[in-house]
């Protein structure tokens, strides 16, 4: 009989030993068009988880617990993205997971974790649907789901009102037929409208995917009198606008989503690519102790001297220090406790990106907001100079240089 | 609307359509000769760019550089032709349609393992800066895509009609079986098509790469217009398809101005169209009247 739960007991070991870390997965595109953004984020999120077990890992009521990663590359496919979400929600002992770029993949997969009572971070980007599929009347009244990225509403509002600031009242816009460009139409002219239609939208041009030659849509732009251009787009169709304007001599200031500081618009582009605008969560400059620290261990952890996407190791950064204090006050690696915390976190995380104080709060399906980390002000207006992403005003730097003391 | 605008958008267009027809030479060069088109022309252009760019790593001159991509460039049509398209030939079938796009789909898997699916700049030494020439604007890019690709037709064209060589190839697009009969070899004036056509793909890839960017994706968006282009231009010889490219790559301009930017590809489109429903004997058609 000894014998027997002697054997018993040495069964059940390894499943002990699990229980005495901390299961995270990160999980996004690792290779593909959006590996920049779902590389970085996963490096950043690396970075902070080992920082955390450097220093013998996380209080959960009184043990100290270090992180295990689960890590998985969901390739940008939407089929990949709801396998992967359907074998991490099948984990007993999964805490939470931190990751995602595409709207598509979060749309097929969240629906595991949401049903599973797993926790996720969405991080660093994926269309504002992503947290709208759940804010139907017959929705959850519980979400597991949350984001970390500044949604595109926030972006739209920051272009329109940098027209503004600057005086460029006539605009052109020119946007993708994906999804993403569609619907970033349609916000920017939403935000106009709000903004007391102060910009008059001379045209609104689209283009394909594969596009090179823009000049027809750039001359109407030109012909029409336009003082800047809107976009929204992704990648290489970027730089050919860009490049596009100058060899028609269109010398009007290119403004749109946070796209507009991927290393393939940057590289593409070249000296075409100097004064670009677009917010960004996350400068690539030690203006402050915090932000030196984090960007000179990922330099040195990663063997670089550039990040491929700035925004997205930071805010990756930033999501694991969240999630490490949601475990910290849930005394608990049990996930949906961890959304409890979450949810009405007490003590402020100082993060990288900014001190985030209750970055969320109780899911309310009538607010989506209740589930978003992003507000106006920790997104400032970035500007491409000489194949780097450097603040667009001063003021932004000085501000955030000293919030950050 | 001022008409420098309109030639501006003219020019720009037309120049984007050269490449259209170069590429579209590639696909003319063998259905000349064999009846038969590689379907993975796209993916020619777009691995004989990623290896230029390799090459231009090296630090080699970038004339030395140009020379080793189209020779790769001949050598992997030279591939093509032995794998996938001889043997199909020899026992007239239709195999080579279903091989070269297995070809084709094999090279697109390996240029993603290899180089990965990021879009990559394409260094050059031509200068991108805009010149102002008689009103328009055209970079100095795309005076070299024009350049390039109007050189190499006139040297392909001028070598079918004045060396031995190039008069067996003309032997045998005309009549196979009399050219053999002559003693010229349909198999080497093949390989030989197939050889020249992998090159322009080179050549077209390096050309167009300082504007496309360098990536497995690069040449699918051309290729499906350089097709229309050949198959509406069906001439024997490559200035049938700069009328047509340059053409359709004006209108494509024109109609994204006039009609919105959304309906950029419907002259294309309806290029196709037409010849489909003009010349039904297009590219595929059997029609053609065979002696017994």
């Amino acid at each position: 009989m000894k014998r027997l739960l002697a054997l018993l007991a040495l069964c059940l070991a390894p499943a002990a030993l699990a229980a005495d870390t901390i299961k995270i997965a990160l999980t996004g595109p690792y290779s593909g068009g959006s590996a920049p953004m779902g590389v970085s984020a996963r490096d950043g999120s690396k970075l902070a988880i080992a920082e955390i077990n450097a220093a013998g890992g996380i209080d959960v009521g009184g043990k100290k617990l270090k992180i295990e990663i689960i890590e998985r590359d969901d390739e940008a496919k939407n089929d990949r993205g709801a396998l992967i979400a359907q074998e991490l929600a099948s984990m007993p002992d999964l805490s939470g997971v931190i990751g995602s770029v595409n709207t598509g993949v979060v749309m097929a997969g969240d629906k595991y974790f949401q049903e599973k009572g797993i926790t996720k971070i969405i991080c660093p980007a994926a269309g504002s649907k992503s947290m709208t599929q759940w804010a139907t009347p017959d929705g959850p009244k519980q979400l597991s789901i949350f984001r970390f990225a500044a949604h595109d509403g926030i972006q739209a509002a920051m272009v329109v009102e940098e027209a503004i600031n600057r005086k460029l009242l006539k605009v052109a816009l020119i946007h993708d037929d994906t999804n993403y460009g569609v619907s970033g139409r349609d916000d920017l002219l939403a935000q106009i409208d709000k903004q007391g239609k102060k910009l008059q939208v001379l045209t609104v041009e689209k283009f394909k995917i594969g596009d090179k030659d823009m000049t027809a849509q750039l001359l109407k732009a030109k012909a029409m009198g336009a003082q800047a251009i809107l976009i929204w787009g992704i990648g290489p169709e970027l730089a050919a606008v860009s490049n596009g304007m100058a060899k028609i001599g269109l010398k009007v200031p290119l403004i749109g989503g946070w796209t507009l500081s991927m290393s393939n618009y940057i590289d593409n582009a070249g000296q075409n690519a100097n004064g670009t605008l677009m917010p960004q969560t996350f400068i690539e400059l030690p203006i402050s102790p915090r932000a030196k620290a984090f960007i000179d261990a990922y330099h040195k952890a990663y063997g670089v001297t550039r990040i491929p996407s700035p925004v997205s190791a930071a805010q990756g950064y930033d999501a694991v220090l969240i999630f490490a204090a949601a475990v910290r006050q849930a005394r608990s690696t049990d996930s949906l406790k961890i959304r409890d915390a979450l949810e009405d976190l007490k003590e402020p995380v100082k993060g990288v990106i900014a001190t985030w104080r209750k970055p969320y709060s109780k899911w309310d399906p009538a607010n989506v907001e209740t589930h978003e980390a992003f507000r106006r002000e920790q997104v400032v207006m970035g500007m491409v100079m000489d194949g780097r992403v450097v603040f667009g005003s001063e003021a932004d730097k000085q501000r955030l240089a000293k919030e950050q003391q | 609307m001022p008409v420098s605008f309109i030639v501006q958008m003219a020019v720009s267009g037309a120049l984007m359509g050269l490449v259209y027809a170069l590429i579209a030479y590639g696909f003319q060069l063998t259905y000349a000769t064999s009846k038969s088109l590689n379907f993975g022309q796209g993916e020619l252009v777009m691995v004989s760019a990623f290896v230029t760019l390799s090459i231009m790593g090296t630090g080699l001159p970038y004339g030395v550089v140009v020379l080793l991509g189209l020779l790769f460039g001949a050598a992997l049509g030279l591939v093509v032709e032995r794998t996938g398209v001889r043997l199909a030939l020899e026992q007239k079938s239709e195999g080579w349609i279903l091989l070269t796009i297995i070809i084709g789909l094999f090279l697109f898997s390996f240029a993603e393992n290899v180089w990965g699916r990021d879009d990559r700049p394409f260094p050059t030494p031509i200068p991108a800066d805009p010149i102002h020439v008689l009103g328009v604007d055209v970079t100095g890019l795309e005076l070299s895509v024009a350049a390039g690709v109007l050189a190499v037709m006139a040297l392909v064209e001028a070598f079918k009609r004045l060396t031995l060589l190039g008069k067996a190839f003309e032997a045998v697009s005309a009549d196979r079986d009399a050219g053999e009969l002559m003693g010229i070899s349909a198999t080497r004036t093949v390989m030989l098509s197939y050889g020249l056509s992998g090159a322009v793909a080179a050549l077209a890839g390096i050309l167009v790469s300082p504007i496309t960017t360098v990536g497995p994706t690069m040449a699918s968006a051309l290729v499906l217009k350089a097709f229309s282009v050949a198959a509406v231009a069906l001439k024997k010889t490559g200035f049938g398809v700069v009328v047509v490219g340059l053409l359709l790559g004006a209108l494509e301009s024109l109609a994204s101005f006039y009609v919105g930017s959304g309906w950029r590809e419907a002259p294309g489109l309806l290029l196709r169209l037409l010849a489909l429903a003009v010349r039904p004997t297009g590219v595929f058609g059997k029609a053609v009247i065979r002696k017994v």
